[in-house]
Order: structure tokens, then C-alpha cells, then sequence
């Protein structure tokens, strides 16, 4: 316990101390609610019909994407290639308590980006909040451990650090895509619309809508989240060398 | 009783032999140094020891215990400096300590281990703007930070320059002298022969031989050689003649006297008799390099042949 807790604390400082990390997690959410707020996307019936649950979803998601798909690789990948792991483990410390530290920061940073971005969203630009708490919750939780665990396994995969960031952005990119972030709403082509129930940015984004408007994501929606957890998770840890 | 026992140990990668047949012992106290070139084996075998590999074949103990099947208990009592092993780029130096002091139930004070290693000044600054001796003493610090009764310590002054080097033998002393017993890999001669009490030559995977450095010179030669200029005229028959000598030779001004044993006291005495003193008097004798060229049959430079 205290060596987790000291561990975590030491990584949340770091984490904080990494310029880039802390821009992509907090500045790149609030930027995108911040513009897309003030060009009234989302407010009303618009042209592309984009309801108003989109923009802060797809703020807080990206969040959690850069740093389920770009930090936690990055830095995983990183402390493998330069032997921090290695040292680590030739003392009694149990690596997985490093692991867990690493997971529970960018949860943490997860979890504050997100709280931002939806007061913001609440009170600055009038997009609402989330009517089904239980279920955006669920759907955050879903969403976090999904893309983590895909996190997880790129760094398993991954022979360097730098390596784990390109995968982890040759992942983002698609996922933005099929998540419609760059095509919201009706503007997504059609072949498109089936890949996005189940990849885990889009399933995650969806959830959360649906939350939003205060139903509860589709099981397609939600059983693909947990497809992803349950095989990108093991793999990962199947995978996972120290070395 | 030894520290730790290695026995026939083997450990290869696919069909790359690391390590060929690897035994020695460790006894409580001693700098013990495991000495050979790149290659040869010297890492595979103290990872072992370490708990990092498992090894193929053989048996270790360390402290009585298996490293392989004891591993938590090994890393409460082994403190480990690993060769090429960093920290994050922005953790301090005092961080550094206090998290792996966390990780022991017992740990020394990083405040204290500072002060000794000369890093008090640098508590604050960041492992990535270190230089790569404070690098060094710091990861020497978190091998010390448990409180471990033995230390080892892989490749430790590689890559640093005389002086950081000749600090850090230095602090190897001063914890040896803490009761640490600690295993030293190196493939530098001077080292092991300034720091080792004992040391193990390894070359392709096996033990060539274990012994003091003293001791592996003169097992492969106790041949010595004097250098001096006579200050007057001097009939070398005088000194080819003491039981000692093997040969005398000249070489312009300067005598040069071959022999085996006690040679110098001799010497100077017969000198002494015929009213000659020995000036610019130089003594050579085999070093530790002699000695593993004898020991292994080709030079120390050489690439290792595969085993």
C-alpha cells in the first residue's frame, strides 16, 4: 500500500513535470471545447445537426485517447528502453505496484481533464451536463480502461519508447477518425458508421452520448469496450517484458 | 561460511554460450572482482546472482539463499548497480532515494548516503542534467539505500574519466569498510588491481582462475626486471654471477638484470660492495595483463572466440 501510494506520487510529479503530457491532457480538451463552443456547435439545431452532447464528449475522449494511446506507452516504453524497469526490479518491489502507479496518474489525469472539461462545458457554453450520471460514468470508466489497455499493449509491443509513440499516434489518428471526430454526426460516411459502434474511441464516445441524453450506451457500444479491455489487457500484461 | 557459492553454473541464449561453467565463492567482506574481456561472460553470471536470469545449469547461493526461488527475501539483502541502467530525465536526486528507500524495510537514511557520496550539493538537481560521475555515485547510493550486507557492482566506472574514476574506487573502499561484501564486474586491470582482494579471470564463458591479484601474477611468472645506470664503471659478471640473476644485459648507458625472487636487495648490496650505486633505477614486473595472457593464451583486446 505505502509503496504504491509513494510510487503514484512520485509519477504524478513527474507526469506534471513532462511540458508536452500536461499540454495534450489539459490545454488540447479545454482548447477544442473552447473553439468549438464559441462557433456554437452543438448549441440548438445546427446545420450538421450535431448534438450538443458531442463537443464535450469528444474533448474529454480525446483526453483520455492521448493518454491512454500516446503518454502511458510513451513513458512505459521509455523506462523499458533505458533499464528503469530493470533496476526496478532487482529491488523487492513488486513491478506491477510501477504499473499500477503509471495506470492510476493517467486515470487521475483522466479523471481532472474530464471534470474540467464538463464544468466548462455546463456553465461557460451552455452544452449541459449529463443526465444519466451512473451511466456516463460507466461509459468513462469503459472508455479509460479500453483505450489504457490498448496503452498496455502497444508498450508491450513496442521495442523503444519512441517506437511506443508512433504506434500509439499510427492508433490515434484512425481511432479520432472512425470516433468521428473529424466527421461528426451525419457527416460520417456510411461504410464508416459500423466501425464506429465498435472501435473503442467511437463505442466510448457513444456511450457517453448516450448517457448524456440520459439513456445508457447500446450493447454493441458496450460489450466492445469490454472485448477491448478484457483482450488489449491481457496481451498487454501477456506481453509486457520488463527488459 | 561463503557469501555466495556459485557451482558449474550455465546459462546460455539460443545457442550463444554466455556462460560456459562459471565456480567460485565469495567470502564475507572481501571485494571479490570478476574480471575478463567484453563478452565474456561477466554480466550473465553476476545477473544470475542477481536473480535477473535463471540460469540453465549449476547452483548458487547467496547468503544461503537461491536466487531464483527466493527472489524477495535476495532483494531485501543484495544491493545492485546495474550497467546501463537510468532514471527518469526529471527525477531529483533526493526523489531517487526516498523512492527506493520506500521500497526496504530497513533503509539507510538518503540524507546520510548523500553526504557520504558527495551528492548532498546535487539533492535537488535532475537525473537527466547529472554528470555521468554523479551518475555513477548516485546509483551506487540506491545500491547502498536497503542496507544490503552485499553490493554488486557492474562495469561501475566505465565511460567516467581518471579522476571521477580514482574518486569512486575510493568510495568502493569506504564501503567495503562498512562490512558490504561486494562483487565487482570489471574489465579494467588497474581496477581489479587496486580495489580486488580476490578475483575470478573469466574468459569465454569459463574460470580461468581465481585468486588474489598478487597472487595470479605471480602464478604466471615471478619474474622481475631492473633497470639502472651504474654511477662508475661496472663488470656485469659480478652480478650474473648472484644465484638470483637469470640474465644481464646493457643497453646503452643502463644494466638491465632478469631475475626470480628478492631480487633487488641482492642486487643493490652487490653494488654497494663494488662502491657502484644504481641511478635511475626502475623495477618492472608481470601485471595482471601478463598474467591473463598467460592465463588465457591470447590478448586481453582480442574479441573472444565462441566457446
Amino acid at each position: 500500500m505505502s509503496t504504491l501510494t509513494t510510487i503514484t506520487g512520485v509519477e504524478a510529479k513527474l507526469f506534471l513535470r513532462d511540458a508536452t503530457a500536461a499540454i495534450m491532457t489539459f490545454a488540447l480538451p479545454v482548447g477544442l471545447l473552447a473553439i468549438f463552443g464559441s462557433i456554437g456547435m452543438g448549441e440548438g439545431a445546427d446545420a450538421q445537426n450535431v448534438p450538443e452532447s458531442f463537443v464535450p464528449v469528444m474533448a474529454l475522449s480525446l483526453a483520455v485517447a492521448m493518454l491512454g494511446l500516446s503518454v502511458l506507452p510513451t513513458v512505459l516504453g521509455t523506462y523499458r528502453e533505458k533499464g528503469i524497469l530493470r533496476r526496478l526490479s532487482v529491488t523487492p518491489v513488486n513491478p506491477v505496484n510501477v504499473l499500477s502507479a503509471q495506470l492510476l496518474v493517467n486515470l487521475g489525469a483522466a479523471v481532472v481533464s474530464s471534470a474540467v472539461v464538463l464544468v466548462l462545458a455546463a456553465t461557460a457554453f451552455g452544452l449541459g451536463s449529463p443526465q444519466n450520471i451512473p451511466a456516463f460514468v460507466v461509459g468513462f470508466a469503459l472508455t479509460a480502461a479500453a483505450l489504457f489497455s490498448i496503452g498496455l499493449l502497444v508498450s508491450a509491443l513496442a521495442p523503444s519508447g519512441k517506437s511506443a509513440t508512433s504506434i500509439g499516434m499510427l492508433l490515434f489518428f484512425p481511432s479520432m477518425f472512425f470516433a468521428g471526430v473529424w466527421t461528426p454526426g451525419e457527416l460520417m460516411p456510411d461504410w464508416a458508421e459500423p466501425v464506429r459502434e465498435v472501435s473503442p474511441l467511437g463505442a466510448g464516445m457513444e456511450a457517453m452520448q448516450d448517457a448524456w441524453d440520459g439513456g445508457w450506451g447500446g450493447a454493441a457500444n458496450l460489450v466492445a469496450l469490454v472485448v477491448a479491455v478484457l483482450v488489449a489487457g491481457s496481451l498487454g500484461a501477456r506481453f509486457f517484458r520488463w527488459e | 561460511m561463503s557469501i555466495i557459492e556459485v557451482a558449474n553454473l550455465r546459462k546460455t541464449y539460443g545457442s550463444t554460450v554466455a556462460v560456459d561453467d562459471v565456480s567460485f565463492h565469495v567470502e564475507e567482506g572481501e571485494i571479490f572482482g570478476i574480471l575478463g574481456p567484453n563478452g565474456a561472460g561477466k554480466t550473465t553470471t553476476v545477473e544470475c546472482i542477481e536473480g535477473l536470469r535463471r540460469p540453465d545449469d549449476g547452483t548458487i547461493r547467496v547468503l544461503g539463499l537461491d536466487p531464483t526461488r527466493d527472489r524477495l527475501e535476495l532483494r531485501l539483502k543484495v544491493g545492485a548497480q546495474l550497467q546501463e541502467s537510468e532514471l527518469p530525465e526529471k527525477l531529483s536526486v533526493r526523489e531517487a532515494l526516498e523512492l527506493y528507500a520506500s521500497f526496504y524495510p530497513d533503509p539507510a537514511d538518503p540524507q546520510v548516503l548523500m553526504t557520504e557520496l558527495g551528492l548532498a550539493g546535487k539533492a535537488d538537481t535532475k537525473f537527466g542534467k547529472l554528470s555521468g560521475g554523479q551518475r555513477q555515485r548516485l546509483s551506487i547510493a540506491l545500491a547502498l539505500i536497503g542496507n544490503p550486507s552485499v553490493a554488486v557492482l557492474d562495469e561501475l566506472t566505465t565511460g567516467l574519466d581518471p579522476q571521477a574514476r580514482r574518486d569512486t574506487w575510493q568510495l568502493v573502499e569506504n564501503i567495503r569498510a562498512r562490512g558490504v561484501t561486494i562483487v565487482l564486474v570489471t574489465h579494467l586491470m588497474d581496477e581489479a588491481q587496486r580495489l580486488c582482494d580476490r578475483l575470478a579471470v573469466i574468459d569465454a564463458g569459463r574460470v580461468v582462475a581465481v585468486d588474489s591479484p598478487a597472487g595470479l601474477v605471480d602464478r604466471v611468472s615471478d619474474e622481475m626486471r631492473v633497470a639502472f645506470r651504474p654511477s662508475a664503471p661496472l663488470d656485469v659478471s659480478i652480478l650474473a654471477d648472484l644465484p638470483e640473476v637469470t640474465e644481464v644485459s646493457r643497453n646503452g648507458e643502463h644494466v638491465v638484470v632478469t631475475g626470480t625472487g628478492d631480487l633487488l636487495y641482492p642486487l643493490v648490496t652487490t653494488l654497494a660492495a663494488h662502491d657502484v650505486a644504481a641511478v635511475e633505477l626502475r623495477t618492472e614486473h608481470a601485471n595482471l595483463e601478463d598474467a591473463f595472457v598467460t592465463l588465457t593464451g591470447r590478448s586481453f583486446d582480442e574479441e573472444p572466440t565462441a566457446a
